[in-house]
């Protein structure tokens, strides 16, 4: 892919990014929390929670991409607020949406990590403008895009100057109804062959099945995914959004206890030499 | 105009009918200062002559005058409880006042316009107390309070160390995209230079943080917020954005406790005091001696230009130990014989909370 003067694993020894003192690309990156934030209390007690069972960091959306205008939309300013209570409770960095340019700055002042959503992935104007704030920018692959058009959004960040950017695999639009949309397991290699940023695996949105959620998780780690971003409800069927989708904090707890001593397992195997050593 | 046009200028209409209660208020137990007794009927009776020979149609005579009546009832009941008066400079939603509300929870807060109203006030015995701030972590000394100081007759009864958490406040929490222009105090818009420049957001001085929450909520001037205490959010019913914009984490600043008499009730563990050396070597050096060898330690030293003696000094100093203390007492005399002027600011509690930063 030649367009990619910045993104290619060419040009750049892999990319890991400090997130308060954790090493997205070196160690598994966990992300659990809420579809959007409801709450103080509903966010505050579904960080501790994932939290407990070893989730790194706390997601949930402040700002809602909804398919329909007459859907809840987010909580906006007063969601940043509540989600830099549960960091300030729990110590977990935030990852949460933006998906207005105008927002990117205040956004930036309350979150940890920025996520463009896959909706915004070709959103040209607002990855220029994340591609200026000094965030590490969580960048979801568009339902439509091929691994060059996703490529070449995170080639847009870069070019900003915000060399922090890692990419998120959430399901491409396939003729299949049974699942939400067909989880591209196959992207988590390819990436590693085309680009030195680190990729992780969204289960929830790209099932869009309670059942299948854990089995995809285990299967993206064994893929050597540097992470994994999950919505865990501390009450899903109470949720104000993706509600039959959402873990509870024990299914959540459950499954980190299998992904645990997966990920040692595989950290004891032979590394398989990286082609620019 | 539209309904939610209507309805916001009802809103802002409210708080101002309030926020003026509230000044009346203040005003009344200030008077109590001049007065014997609270009830004074001659009084009263003008007031609710003059509302009710006011032709507003909408607000009939009736009603004007029971409105004055519910407020002069609550103003009575309000002098009745004795609050203390405690002065300060700025507008209400001041540092100054922050720190004054946790000092004395009950008092009555009075805004002045310049620090020496603050000290005459309280010299004159129209305040029970006064709180200025002398000493700021980042910024130093507050020049104008320290020279007001020496030439001072009160004594100091308390301090407070109060954090400074800058926030940036709006009319309308949910407009703060359209946001470009922050009033402030100067000193608040520099301490805030980072997040103002990440933000886009063009620094506007204002005479007062306070003042700039205030005058947000009176004229709502268009794409502007203003840089104040969580405080003046909460009196000029302002919206907070964000909390602890301040650059540096520790910002603190050091207030005093002014009253005409020292405190009888409580009992002090730290004293400042502010004396003149003779121009001659080792004259200073004499002084602090004295605190040495009596093992007393200092908590702050500084200097002032006289204004008097522009090649002379005046030096602050604070030191842990209570006045009752005979070994503190001691070295107090020796002080006072080794210097050319001397005065005892008094010994008062030391504030043991520490600015917290979030």
């Amino acid at each position: 892919m030649k367009s990619l003067k910045l993104a290619s694993l060419d040009v750049k020894p892999r990319t890991t990014i400090d997130v308060d003192g954790h090493t997205i690309g070196a160690e598994l990156t966990v992300i659990a929390g809420p579809c959007s934030v409801e709450s103080e209390r509903q966010t505050v007690e579904t960080a501790i929670a994932v939290k407990d069972a070893g989730a790194t960091m706390l997601r949930g959306g402040a700002f809602k991409p909804r398919t329909s205008p007459y859907s809840f939309q987010g909580l906006g300013l007063e969601g940043l607020r509540i989600l830099a209570t549960a960091k300030a409770e729990t110590g977990l960095p935030i990852v949460t949406e933006v998906i207005d340019p105008r927002d990117v700055s205040w956004v930036a002042e309350y979150a940890d990590i920025l996520q463009i959503g896959t909706r915004n992935m070709q959103n040209f104007s607002l990855l220029k403008e994340v591609g200026k704030c000094q965030r590490p920018v969580l960048l979801k692959r568009g339902m439509f895009s091929t691994l060059e058009e996703w490529l070449n959004c995170a080639e847009y960040i870069l070019s900003e100057g915000n060399p922090n950017v890692i990419l998120c695999e959430r399901g491409i639009r396939t003729f299949e109804t049974y699942t939400r949309n067909t989880l591209d397991l196959s992207a988590i290699p390819a990436v590693k062959e085309l680009s030195h940023l680190p990729i992780i695996v969204d289960p929830t949105h790209s099932t869009g099945r309670l059942s299948l959620i854990a089995p995809m998780s285990l299967a993206a780690v064994a893929s050597a995914a540097d992470g994994l971003i999950i919505e865990v409800h501390n009450n899903p069927a109470q949720a104000m959004c993706d509600a039959d989708q959402a873990l509870t904090p024990e299914q959540f707890a459950l499954l980190m206890s299998r992904i645990t001593p997966l990920k040692q397992f595989l950290d004891q195997q032979i590394e398989v030499p990286d082609e620019t050593e | 105009m539209k309904l939610n046009e209507i309805r916001k200028r009802i809103d802002t209409i409210d708080l101002e009918v309030l926020a003026l209660v509230q000044e009346r208020m203040g005003l009344a137990m200030r008077s109590r200062k001049f007065k014997d007794g609270i009830r004074d009927p001659e009084r009263e009776e003008a007031v609710f002559d003059r509302a009710r020979r006011l032709n507003l149609n909408l607000v009939e005579p009736n009603f004007a005058e029971g409105m004055l009546r519910k407020v002069i009832e609550e103003s009575r009941r309000l002098q009745g409880e004795n609050r203390q008066l405690v002065a300060f400079q700025g507008e209400h939603g001041a540092y100054s006042e922050v720190a004054a509300r946790r000092l004395i929870p009950n008092g009555a807060y009075v805004p002045c316009m310049e620090f020496i109203d603050v000290f005459k006030g309280v010299e004159e015995g129209y305040f029970d107390l006064g709180v200025v701030p002398v000493e700021n972590s980042l910024e130093g000394a507050v020049t104008q309070v320290n020279t007001l100081l020496t030439n001072t007759e009160l004594t100091v009864i308390g301090e407070a160390k109060e954090p400074v958490r800058h926030c940036l406040l709006a009319t309308d929490g949910k407009e703060y995209r359209e946001i470009r222009v922050v009033y402030s105090h100067p000193q608040a818009l520099a301490q805030c230079r980072d997040f103002l420049s990440r933000n886009s957001l063009e620094p506007r001085p204002f005479y007062d943080t306070a003042g700039a929450a205030r005058m947000l909520t009176r004229e709502r001037p268009r794409a502007s917020a203003a840089i104040a205490s969580a405080l003046s959010a909460q009196l000029y019913g302002l919206d907070i954005i964000k909390e602890g914009i301040e650059d540096a984490a520790s910002n603190s600043t050091r207030f005093l406790v002014l009253a005409k008499q020292p405190s009888e009730v409580t009992t002090g563990d730290k004293c400042s005091i502010i004396f003149v050396t003779a121009h001659q070597s080792g004259s200073l050096y004499n002084v602090l001696n004295l605190f040495a060898e009596a093992g007393l330690n200092l908590t702050r030293i500084a200097s002032m230009p006289l204004r008097t003696d522009p090649n002379n000094y005046s030096f602050f100093l604070d030191f842990e130990g209570s006045d009752r203390d005979p070994t503190v007492s001691t070295v107090l005399e020796q002080v006072h014989q080794r210097t050319i002027s001397y005065r005892f600011l008094g010994c008062y509690p030391a504030d043991k909370q520490s600015p917290t930063a979030p």
